[in-house]
């Protein structure tokens, strides 16, 4: 399904900067290392982005009964503010 | 009528030249020489504008201090021979004067006097007693204790050409002080030696196999040295007190020619009493690059100019003229070791001031500018500006890290992905329920 699709295309977009930021890492300098963390840590949004997939995937009805896809939209946008708001606090 | 008037005005000027302003001397002469036979030397003194007063060692007035307070700036002490001084110009109280920034110029002989003691205390090191300087070069009519001796001009404090100077007396050897300024050296081929016996060329021979100790001749030894104290008074120790006679003055070379003594004098005297070759610092400024103003502290890595005033004292005018002509000083920036250490280089353009500009290191602690100047000859040059140095506060280091943009671009772009993400999710949501709720209807 299409919705499915979208969250895979978002899942590997993120998948794909957290290589690369931490390719740069091991080869160049970890010096601000408090950023390296920051940058890493939103990959967090991966666990999040997925967990989503998850909940919102109609094949997983029978394991969600709970909880709505809506609710589900709901609680991955507030985990992500969360999320970005301490990583960028981090950032430095 | 102009013309009468300027012709006035350059009469009068040239009747005021006098090169010290009023310097008071107090000369110590011993009766057994005569004030006419150094006229030239005195008379030439009291052109240059310096008040002599002439007193024997053994007489109490004209007090030298009097309850402390010295009465006189500079005193010529040609006592050679003497052996009690009355209680205030005893040698040691001399050296007391030293410190009160009294110059002295004083006149040693072959004798044994307390002078002689006094000397070494500069690190002067005399001949045995009674062991005059003697050289059998040149070919001359005169005693062999009476010299005609070259002098070189690789000191600044002698005007270069001097012919040679007459000389009696006794020679000295030079101690390893820096403070010593060598002016005037022996001939190479004279030596000290009791003269009433032909020079014992026997002692000669039996030192020089002793691989020269107890050799007394050479070049190695002095015959005019001077000493700069700390306090940049200075003392002038010269082995006779005949080279400043006018007999000295006026007899003829055995090559011919009129001798340098009365230059010499001149140019010995003149560096004595402070004419020459005296510089002070004006003032020292600091600031970091862009301001005017000293800070209070100054944080590490800063940008520091350091600004450095120097003058010299024109004997001519009377006055403290901005010199430029230092070309070797030294800035120090110090904490229990020079972090750094550069060259002051004068600045083109702006006389006196020397200038230079740096990075302080990277460590924080508490720092000192220090200039430390000592030339041989010139009044030594020290100065030292005690500043903190701190490290950055928080709000002074760099905000955002080269370093650190693939981070901030990874968390960028996937904050930017999400709201993306977002927006075209609850878009397609909307566009659902509109299907849906078209499709229920």
């Amino acid at each position: 399904p299409d919705r499915l699709k979208f969250i895979d295309a978002f899942l590997c977009f993120i998948v794909l900067s957290g290589v690369l930021q931490f390719v740069y890492c091991v080869l160049v300098t970890n010096f601000p290392f408090n950023a390296f963390l920051a940058g890493f840590a939103i990959q967090w949004q991966f666990v999040l982005t997925a967990s989503l997939r998850a909940q919102v995937n109609p094949e997983n009805r029978s394991e969600f009964k709970e909880v709505s896809p809506e609710r589900a939209f709901a609680d991955f946008a507030l985990g992500s503010i969360v999320l970005h708001f301490f990583v960028f606090n981090f950032l430095g | 009528m102009r013309l009468l008037s300027s012709v006035l005005v350059t009469l009068l000027a040239l009747t005021k030249i006098s090169f010290a302003s009023s310097s008071s001397v107090l000369v110590v002469l011993d009766p057994s020489l005569n004030r006419e036979d150094y006229s030239i030397f005195f008379g030439g003194l009291e052109e240059r504008g310096y008040n002599l007063t002439f007193r024997a060692p053994k007489d109490d007035t004209p007090a030298i201090t009097d309850y402390g307070v010295p009465n006189y700036d500079h005193v010529i002490l040609f006592a050679p021979d003497t052996k009690s001084y009355a209680q205030d110009i005893t040698p040691q109280s001399l050296v007391g004067l030293l410190s009160e920034n009294i110059n002295l110029l004083i006149a040693l002989s072959p004798k044994q006097t307390p002078l002689t003691s006094l000397a070494a205390e500069f690190s002067l090191i005399l001949p045995p007693p009674e062991t005059p300087l003697i050289s059998h070069h040149p070919a001359r009519s005169e005693p062999i204790t009476t010299i005609p001796v070259p002098v070189s001009s690789s000191s600044p404090i002698l005007t270069p050409g001097i012919p040679p100077i007459w000389f009696t007396g006794a020679p000295h050897a030079l101690g390893s002080t820096p403070m010593l300024v060598p002016i005037l050296r022996a001939p190479a081929e004279s030596f000290a030696a009791d003269s009433t016996s032909d020079a014992d060329s026997d002692a000669l021979i039996a030192a020089s196999e002793k691989s020269g100790e107890g050799l007394w001749a050479g070049s190695r030894m002095g015959l005019v040295t001077g000493f700069q104290t700390k306090v940049n008074s200075r003392v002038v120790f010269a082995g006779g007190v005949k080279m400043f006679s006018d007999e000295y003055a006026k007899k003829e070379l055995p090559s011919g020619g009129a001798p340098g003594n009365a230059l010499f004098a001149t140019d010995v005297a003149a560096w004595v009493f402070q004419e020459k070759l005296r510089l002070r610092i004006d003032g020292v400024e600091h600031h970091r690059v862009g301001e005017s103003v000293a800070p209070e502290v100054y944080t590490t890595n800063d940008e520091i100019v350091y600004t450095a005033h120097i003058s010299a004292y024109d004997s001519k005018t009377s006055a403290w003229k901005p010199y430029s002509g230092v070309d070797d000083l030294q800035l120090e920036f110090t904490m229990l070791d020079p972090h750094i250490r550069t060259s002051l280089p004068a600045v083109p353009g702006s006389p006196g001031t020397y200038q230079i500009r740096f990075r302080a290191p990277d460590r924080h602690g508490v720092f000192k500018f220090v200039l430390n100047w000592k030339r041989k000859g010139y009044s030594y040059l020290e100065s030292s500006t005690t500043v903190p140095v701190v490290p950055p506060r928080h709000d002074q280091y760099p905000r955002f890290l080269s370093a650190a943009w693939p981070y901030y671009a990874g968390a960028i772009s996937t904050s930017i992905g999400f709201f993306l993400f977002a927006a075209l999710w609850l878009a397609g949501d909307v566009k659902g329920e509109r299907k849906k709720g078209s499709k229920v209807e």
